[in-house]
């Protein structure tokens, strides 16, 4: 119980100070009355008795502050006391203030930046019920292994015979058009069967989830379900929509649910839900591998328990249904599938920030040990003066923490800032459902703190347990004299340097890698011409002539337009991020045992794409008017699909039979140039290009190259296609050169960030070096002075300085290249046409930064060769 | 004029801990008190008694209330608490231990 008095007593003394002051003061002078009261009791005279009152009580200040000790305010006072006493010191040398706050400030800034997107993408909940239960099916093929989506044959199968799940859904996202407030407009759609909101656990707030039966062809009326967003949009969110009609491509549809705020399907922000009309006695009806799966396991079900069921289930599948032979299940948790490899990125990131944060620690460490020793004489002087050591560190430790409560909130600015420069930066390189949401909370407030003390700690520490020691005596007599330091102090700094030098030479050559990976992207051919062409994207709603038909007005059209030079149309867009991929045949040659094992990316192109994208016909033809519905089928192939498939025959008039879409035996009648359609870094795939007119799609890409404005072309485009059919939306109007950018978006991406870290890791440790380098000479002053008063040039003193920061710089710079080695194996996966191990970089980086490290002990050491040997030895 | 400093260490306590036994009461007339009580040889100055004081009460030992002192001024009267009791028991053995060993080696034998 006494504990509770005690404390209360303390924490009264400490909040409400004020008070207990007053209270002390009423005190003593109740005492000093009563004094003079006896006084006069004993018949002085008032004036007399007040005197003798006073004269007895003495010095009233000095028991007011032993009464203040006595209440154990001293630590607390000392504290405040080290607090102005930093204030006043730090503000006293503005110059080391300034670039101790900044080196802090931008580490700490670049830490709390990178790290408000680790924890928007790796450490957030998910913002569904449970969602840990939430998995992602995917399908891998049987040969190459690639990744792909679902198709609904397998669906359906999983969903009769999985027992993991509690809901399974599939689902496509797909534009739709509809009537916007002016004229059509296409809205992104999501287009799925009934189990998704339960799997995802998120219950439309108005209305109702569209039901099983109502995702079954045939349904008594199409249903939708709109996104709050869509819902405030559109029709300024009036609940009387609900069960109003609304055209949804081509059909009437009823408006049933309104989902809530912010729901989005992973990563995919939808606007409009509707039923995916899955047969079961034909589940291809709907279409082929291109649809996300997403599961809900059953409660206590784990994501190995549900592994090794879809293994099983899918070797059953296999052996059953043809096309499905040798395909695996691929489960994954759903953050794992949101975050794939920005997980890997993004700890990359944070990795690097603390490199830089670590050498701006050791930066301020050198600094404040340089400045410490320089303050050996004040702070030997308190010491003898009876300041115990505790309260000097206590100091030291206080002035630290100033320094590092300012970076801090220096960096939280910068951080902020940074993060909101950075989603600006990183919107084409990163996609992840939360970026919308990335910004300040209450974690990222506390990983600064966190940070900014521990930073305190790491650097306040050294210079600290300097001072606790120190040897009085030995300072005490070198006062006034500049003597030399002690060995042990210039191996500290000397430690601290070469750290400072080794970590800037790992950032510099990591980011050396990154730029050179960039500057050889942007030398891989591509295959295309993508300047002065532009792109946009229609989604085609009737019967296949009909779908043909609109194809071809559009192309007549726009072709007669002034300064078209050639149009065309492809059903995904290189470097978009989609492809097809199918099995083939040879007609006529005996069929593979395994029908996995030919396989080719499939196109649907019209007439005039190859022309329009800028792609090379090496032989043959290109589609042209000949290639109508009732035409013998035509396809056009790549140079990959020759090299992989026809090396010994003509490709041309071969006939092969794919298992596409509508499959018809198809003669190859043209061989195109190779392009990269799957990514920068991917080596072109064997590819079949398909007729669009002989089998149109759904989802198509105008490509247009134009000899005029490109923003001019898109209004004169979109006219004619509303004049063809005004019910026809027009969505992701692009300039080409946009995909080639937003595919080197994420390299760029690396190569800046981690250049703008390594320049900053570079600066700082310039300044380190500097700094050192220039407080040894002031401290050798008097040394340099005896020895060029012996007879030592200026060169010679030159020389002997540099030698000495060379000797740091060589340290630094073999211990960082052999952390770099080391490291750089981390970076491979991000890497192109260089290895982690790629000498320039390596040459490179040990030469900027010796020549940096040089520059920076180069002005003190010229200083230092012209010191006056007179002045020099009167010097202090 | 005994000063305080003169007080062996920790007497200074011992003393006002037995004085405020009796009853509680304010600053100047516990110094009062021990001067009565010492037969005017002990004088406790103002200097030493309200650190102690205040000492004592962020130890628990004492409790600290304002009150009407006898001429109607308002006063800082201190009491006993029960940690503060065990404390001089404790206190009284130690010092009755000490000075009987002082004695001893004092005494001319």
């Amino acid at each position: 119980m006494r504990w509770i008095t005690v404390l209360r007593l303390r924490l009264r003394s400490l909040l409400r100070a004020r008070q207990v002051e007053q209270e002390l003061d009423e005190e003593l002078l109740h005492h000093v009355q009563r004094q003079i009261e006896a006084h006069l009791a004993a018949g002085m005279s008032p004036e007399e008795a007040r005197r003798t009152a006073l004269l007895e009580f003495g010095g009233i200040e000095q028991h007011k502050e032993e009464c203040r000790d006595a209440r154990g305010l001293v630590f607390v006072d000392g504290v405040r006391q080290d607090f102005g006493y930093a204030l006043r010191t730090l503000s006293k040398s503005p110059g080391f203030t300034t670039v101790a706050v900044l080196s802090l400030g931008l580490g700490i800034g670049a830490n709390t930046a990178i790290f408000t997107f680790v924890n928007a993408a790796l450490l957030e909940p998910l913002p569904y019920p449970q969602a840990e239960r939430i998995v992602v099916l995917q399908q891998r093929a049987p040969e190459s292994g690639t990744t792909t989506l679902v198709h609904p044959v397998s669906f359906v199968e999983w969903r009769e015979r999985a027992r993991s799940f509690e809901a399974l859904a599939i689902g496509q996202a797909l534009p739709v058009n509809t009537d916007g407030a002016e004229g059509a407009e296409m809205v992104s759609g999501f287009w799925s069967t009934a189990g998704l909101f339960r799997v995802f656990g998120v219950d439309p707030t108005l209305g109702r989830a569209f039901a099983e039966e109502e995702s079954r062809p045939g349904a008594a009326q199409v249903v939708v379900v709109l996104s709050d967003g869509y819902w405030r949009r559109r029709f300024g969110a009036d609940p009387r929509v609900m069960g109003r009609p609304i055209r949804m491509g081509g059909h009437q549809a009823t408006v049933v649910g309104v989902m809530p705020p912010r729901f989005r399907v992973g990563t995919l922000d939808i606007d409009v839900y509707y039923p995916l009309p899955l047969d079961r006695s034909k589940p291809e009806a709907v279409g082929s591998r291109s649809f996300q799966c997403y599961g809900r396991l059953r409660p206590g079900v784990g994501l190995d328990a549900a592994r090794a069921e879809m293994t099983l289930i899918a070797d059953q599948i296999g052996q059953e249904i043809q096309g499905e032979k040798g395909w695996r299940v691929h489960v994954s948790d759903l953050r794992d599938a949101l975050v794939r490899d920005n997980r890997r990125a993004l700890l990359l990131l944070l990795g690097v920030v603390a490199f830089v944060l670590l050498i701006a620690c050791a930066n301020l460490a050198g600094l404040l040990l340089t400045r410490s020793v320089g303050r050996r004489n004040e702070l030997a002087l308190r010491a003898s003066l009876g300041a115990s050591r505790f309260r000097l560190v206590q100091q030291l430790v206080v002035e630290s923490l100033v320094l590092a409560g300012m970076g801090g909130a220096l960096g939280l600015f910068l951080g902020a800032t940074a993060s909101r420069g950075l989603v600006f930066l990183a919107k084409d390189a990163v996609e992840f459902g939360q970026m919308a949401d990335v910004r300040l909370d209450v974690s990222v407030l506390a990983f600064t703190v966190a940070l900014s003390v521990l930073t305190a700690i790491l650097f306040g520490l050294v210079p600290a347990w300097q001072v606790s020691v120190f040897n009085l005596q030995a300072v005490l007599a070198e006062r006034g004299r500049g003597g030399s330091d002690s060995r042990g102090q210039h191996r500290l700094r000397a430690a601290i340097m070469t750290s400072e030098i080794a970590l800037a030479v790992v950032l510099l050559a990591g980011s050396g890698l990154l730029l050179r990976t960039f500057a050889n992207l942007l030398q891989v051919k591509l295959g295309f011409e993508p300047e002065q062409v532009l792109t946009m994207s229609l989604f085609l709603t009737d019967d296949a002539p009909r779908r043909a038909n609109l194809v071809e007005t559009i192309l007549e059209r726009v072709e007669t337009l002034p300064g078209v030079r050639a149009v065309g149309t492809i059903q995904f867009l290189p470097l978009s991020g989609w492809t097809n991929n199918g099995p083939f045949h040879f007609v006529g040659r005996p069929k593979p045992t395994d029908p996995t094992r030919m396989a080719s990316d499939v196109s649907t192109v019209s007439r005039g794409y190859f022309e329009a994208m800028g792609i090379e016909l090496v032989r043959g033809r290109a589609f042209d008017l000949r290639d109508r519905m009732q035409s013998p089928r035509v396809a056009v192939v790549n140079q990959a699909f020759v090299e992989r498939y026809s090396t010994h025959q003509d490709p041309l008039g071969q006939v092969i039979l794919g298992d596409w879409a509508n499959p018809r035996p198809t003669e190859i009648v043209g061989i195109v140039g190779d392009i990269r359609h799957n990514g920068m870094t991917t080596e072109p795939r064997p590819t079949v290009f398909l007729a669009q007119a002989q089998v149109p799609g759904y989802i198509t890409h105008v490509v247009v190259r134009t000899s005029s404005d490109l923003q001019g072309m898109a209004a004169a485009v979109r006219r004619e296609i509303q004049q063809v059919d005004p019910g026809q939306a027009l969505t992701g109007v692009q300039p080409m050169r946009q995909y080639v950018s937003a595919a080197l978006a994420r390299p760029r991406l690396y190569a800046t960030l981690l250049g703008a870290f390594a320049a900053l890791a570079l600066v700082l440790s310039a300044v380190g070096l500097y700094g050192l380098m220039a407080y040894t000479v002031s401290r050798r002053t008097h040394e340099i002075g005896i020895r060029m008063a012996l007879g030592a040039r200026g060169a010679d003193v030159l020389r002997s300085i540099l030698a000495q920061g060379a000797r740091l710089a060589v340290t630094g710079v073999a211990a960082g290249t052999l952390c770099a080695m080391a490291l750089s194996r981390l970076l491979t996966a991000l890497l192109y046409g260089v290895s982690p191990s790629d000498p320039l970089t390596y040459v490179g980086a040990t030469v900027v930064l010796g020549g940096v490290a040089l520059a920076a002990a180069f002005v003190p050491a010229r200083r230092a060769s012209r010191v006056d040997p007179i002045l020099a030895l009167r010097y202090e | 004029m005994s000063k305080p400093n003169d007080l062996v260490q920790g007497t200074l306590d011992l003393l006002i801990l037995r004085v405020l036994a009796l009853e509680s009461m304010h600053g100047w007339a516990i110094a009062q008190r021990i001067r009565q009580m010492s037969n005017e040889e002990l004088r406790v100055g103002q200097g030493s008694l309200y650190p102690a004081l205040h000492k004592l009460e962020h130890n628990g030992w004492i409790d600290a209330k304002w009150g009407e002192s006898e001429n109607n001024r308002r006063a800082k009267y201190y009491s006993l608490t029960r940690a503060g009791r065990k404390a001089l028991q404790a206190e009284t053995l130690q010092w009755e231990r000490l000075s009987a060993a002082i004695a001893l080696v004092i005494k001319p034998t």
